[in-house]
């Protein structure tokens, strides 16, 4: 079987950084739970622009790719794999218009619009399992993220609590088959008990796509915080260990360790359930808030490139989607591409 | 019915409804729920440790209540006698050599509890106590049986020897040494009197049995 690295990630940030206040100084800001330590919301985050597409932001992210491996080299890609919330389109996914932007020309195309905030890694499973079993020899995976500037900035939904946490960027990945930067293995479990537990939101009742003055926003089902809070305790330590398990190393010799952000009571609690040093678990919660799926790439290649990655890592990414429909984590030993 | 809340105005650092609203109280909440929690947290100050035993709750209790069965499912206990002083028993643990443990049991059947106030080496103060009581499954957990729930709590001689004379030699280590292993003996100790209690009911056998060594009371 051959080598599949994770070569190279890159990432992008729209617009100037938007302070807390944004959203604490805005009429009728629910504000009882700022001052809570684990509500406390981050201090930054970033929004796409009015006219800005998953597909713009995903083309930015690309090319410090571009630059530092070529640009023919990143146009031959064989495999395209894209994850996009909010989608630009209800009925098509962003990947055609991303490689018509960069002239790509993928054998696969593939729009993947499960897995949420842990999608990189599944696209990354997705994507050394194409270039193990095909041709196919090079992949871009791509995560974008949207939807804090267009759904949690509209007059209603900004006033809530959950409005000042997410937080807009992309992320993406450049995979080769090549011994650089191995993926070691990868954990992956669809949960389908936990799917539509996390839902989107709106008081008339109407549908997404109707005409009416109801705010759309994300919400959840019978299933409660507290359970989603439980799920998600349980779900991530899980599957790393199960991971660090088949791979016959503990959980706390992973030297780089990058998860989805959903809050600071995550973060927390899978750095304890794996007994890991804050300084191993790193995060841009405070800087970028929840990126929900551009989470993992973002903090990686922002990891990699202020030296908090060094070659020899064993670097383990992990995460959980939505309501606990999906989790799922991959090993990587880190070696820059760059030298 | 309703709580006078002047009674509670001076009270500091109450969470109630009526000065914490729900996102609050869930917000709190969430930062006090962890993924895990260190064994010294958990266990550190207070042994609790529960099973559920597939065996009615009156004879549960019966059997926990009758003190010469704890020679059946504790690791150690054994060599009951009585002593001078009435519903006080002395016995050996051999977890260590030479060690004599002092034992009265307090039951209630209303509630059933069964607690063993226990002392290493003398009789006069029992200050190491085991709590248990006896719940009907069938009200917990809607299934037949019992679940049985075991308390300790860390009493300051488990770290301090109140009588280091009366022990039967200078080295011998003291019982409160093995603290930290409370969980794993007690869990130990719950199995086997899961086993003994599920093996005689489900054998249609009695639960209880009559003393070893017949006591003239």
């Amino acid at each position: 079987m051959n080598t599949v690295s994770l070569t190279d990630v890159a990432s992008y940030l729209p617009g100037e950084p938007v302070p807390a206040e944004f959203y604490t100084e805005y009429p009728g800001a629910e504000d009882k739970l700022r001052h809570h330590p684990m509500f406390k919301i981050p201090p930054l985050r970033h929004h796409v622009a009015a006219d800005e597409t998953n597909a713009d932001m995903i083309e930015r992210a690309v090319q410090p790719l571009i630059e530092r491996h070529g640009r023919d080299e990143i146009r031959n890609v064989d495999v395209l794999l894209v994850h996009s919330q909010l989608p630009d389109l209800p009925f098509v996914g962003a990947g055609t218009e991303v490689a018509r932007r960069l002239g790509l020309q993928p054998e696969w195309l593939i729009d993947v619009a499960n897995a949420g905030c842990a999608s990189f890694v599944y696209m990354l499973k997705l994507a050394r399992r194409l270039l193990t079993t095909t041709d196919a020899r090079t992949a871009l995976i791509c995560n974008a993220q949207s939807a804090a500037g267009q759904c949690f900035t509209q007059s209603e939904v900004r006033r809530l609590a959950q409005a000042a946490i997410p937080g807009d960027g992309c992320g993406v990945g450049y995979v080769t088959t090549s011994a650089g930067a191995p993926v070691l293995d990868v954990e992956t479990r669809h949960i389908g008990d936990y799917a539509g537990d996390m839902t989107v939101m709106l008081d008339d009742g109407r549908k997404y796509w109707e005409a009416g003055e109801s705010q759309l926003r994300i919400g959840f089902t019978e299933a409660s915080i507290a359970k989603v809070l439980a799920r998600g305790n349980r779900l991530v330590p899980e599957v790393v260990t199960d991971l660090c398990g088949r791979l016959g190393v503990s959980t706390t010799e992973i030297d780089v360790f990058i998860t989805n952000q959903p809050n600071r009571a995550f973060l927390r609690n899978w750095r304890e359930a794996l007994q890991l040093p804050p300084e191993r678990h790193l995060h841009t919660f405070d800087q970028c808030g929840n990126l929900f799926g551009a989470a993992i790439p973002i903090t990686l290649d922002r990891a990699i490139h202020s030296q908090h990655v060094k070659d020899g890592d064993l670097v383990v990414l992990g995460g959980f989607a939505h309501a606990g429909d999906f989790a799922g984590a991959v090993a990587i030993r880190w070696h820059s591409a760059q030298g | 019915m309703s709580a006078d809340p002047s009674m509670l105005a001076d009270i500091p650092g109450l969470m109630r409804i009526e000065n914490t609203d729900r996102e609050e109280m869930t917000a709190h909440c969430m930062d006090l729920t962890h993924a895990v929690y260190p064994h010294h947290q958990v266990y550190g100050q207070y042994c609790t440790i529960q099973e559920h035993v597939d065996c009615p709750p009156e004879q549960a209790y019966d059997y926990l209540r009758l003190g010469h069965h704890l020679e059946e499912w504790t690791y150690s206990l054994r060599g009951f006698a009585p002593t001078a002083t009435p519903g006080l028993w002395v016995g050996h643990d051999r977890l260590e050599q030479e060690t004599s443990i002092y034992c009265k049991v307090v039951a209630n059947p209303e509630a059933m509890t069964v607690d063993y106030h226990c002392s290493w080496d003398q009789g006069d103060k029992l200050w190491m106590i085991y709590l248990m009581r006896v719940v009907p499954a069938r009200l917990v957990l809607d299934k037949p049986g019992s679940v049985i729930t075991w308390t300790n709590c860390h009493h300051p001689y488990y770290d301090n020897n109140p009588h280091p004379e009366m022990s039967p030699r200078p080295d011998r280590p003291w019982v409160g040494d093995y603290w930290d292993l409370f969980y794993a003996g007690h869990t130990v100790e719950m199995k086997n009197l899961k086993a003994i209690l599920e093996h005689r009911h489900h054998g249609g056998l009695p639960v209880s049995v009559p003393p070893v060594t017949a006591v003239v009371r």
